[in-house]
């Protein structure tokens, strides 16, 4: 009967518009139901960020246990010492091809889009051998690569904070360069005209 | 402090698993770096790199996926045995790194801007292009995991000469 009531008075624009007894329905839940409902919709809203950061939770817990977090394996894997992280790799990447193909044959759809898993690969960009010779450059200074690093302050290595520190100046500096190329573009696109 | 490590076969079939597991969730490949600049976006407002393409949406996945992996570094070092604590200790590393904390403390925030101005120019970082683009066998991904993984050789059997 209340949204026939609100219907009466459409455009009346006293306050008596906004008083409890012209609310629907809807609007009124007893608390801990509101409450409910809104963390239901709060929780589908974001459901892709909050799986990635259970599987954040995931992928930091995996790093440190096959060892991708300990220094000594990193120097021995380059020093052909101890291949502890090349078969993690190896094996990581037959696991995945295999799932992959699976994937791909069934059609699996995504939890979170609804749609088919989106294959997307990495395109061949300038700079990408000039950026993996600086990358393996500082791989083999730090003993680390983005995504261990995040596990290794975690573990409480306080050399983790200063790699981070600088990973994030070194993307920063990467964002300055690229917005600069991209106004030099502009200007000099300005200047022919 | 030493964390617990499986056996590197069970590792591996582990983490393949785990990448299988976010292409079904997310339905996009897992990449760790691209994270980075998010942050950046967030803290520097005038940049307009950080502001447009992947970067337009900065509430992503990816940072939630960074935001996670602390989490779990810490639950795997607090459930390995030995109780959590901070620690500066590198193994192999100290002997090769400078000794004093100042320049411990500049040479690895020297090879962090190497590890993240070499991450974006390359695209990706070992997540993105060994791990993830290396089992969709991704030339240019190949290419780059090859290169990263000689370069490292090369430096740190210079280091350790």
């Amino acid at each position: 009967m209340n949204p026939i009531k609100q219907t009466e008075k459409p455009s009346s624009n006293s306050k008596m518009d906004y008083a409890p007894e012209y609310q629907p329905e809807s609007h009124r839940h007893p608390l801990f139901k509101s409450i409910w409902l809104t963390a239901l919709s709060f929780s589908y809203a974001y459901r892709a960020n909050i799986l990635s950061l259970i599987l954040g939770i995931l992928f930091g817990f995996l790093l440190s246990r096959t060892g991708a977090t300990t220094f000594d394996f990193h120097a021995k894997l380059f020093l052909f010492e101890n291949l502890q992280l090349l078969i993690v790799i190896g094996t990581s990447m037959v696991t995945t091809s295999i799932g992959l193909v699976l994937l791909k044959r069934y059609h699996v759809n995504s939890l979170v889009t609804g749609t088919e898993v989106d294959f997307v690969k990495k395109p061949y960009q300038k700079g990408l051998i000039g950026g993996s010779v600086l990358f393996g450059i500082g791989w083999a200074m730090t003993a680390s690569c983005p995504g261990t690093i995040a596990a290794m302050m975690g573990e409480g290595k306080i050399s983790g904070l200063f790699v981070i520190s600088g990973l994030l100046l070194g993307t920063m500096a990467y964002g300055v360069l690229q917005a600069f190329i991209s106004h030099e573009a502009r200007h000099s696109e300005k200047s022919k005209e | 402090m030493d964390v617990f490590v499986w056996n590197p076969w069970f590792g591996g079939f582990m983490m393949g698993l785990f990448i299988i597991l976010h292409f079904w969730m997310i339905g996009k490949p897992a990449g760790c770096s691209t994270g980075y600049g998010n942050i950046c976006g967030i803290v520097c407002k005038k940049i307009s790199y950080f502001h447009q393409g992947e970067y337009s949406e900065k509430n992503n996945p990816k940072l939630w996926l960074l935001v996670g992996i602390p989490i779990g570094g810490f639950l795997a070092a607090a459930t390995s045995g030995t109780p959590w604590q901070l620690s500066f200790d590198m193994g192999m590393y100290n002997d090769i790194l400078p000794q004093s904390f100042a320049a411990k403390g500049i040479w690895l925030i020297f090879g962090g801007i190497l590890l993240g101005f070499g991450a974006r120019l390359a695209g990706a970082c070992t997540t993105g292009h060994a791990l993830v683009g290396g089992a969709m066998m991704n030339p240019p991904s190949l290419l780059a995991a090859a290169i990263f993984f000689s370069s490292a050789i090369i430096t740190t059997q210079l280091l350790f000469l």
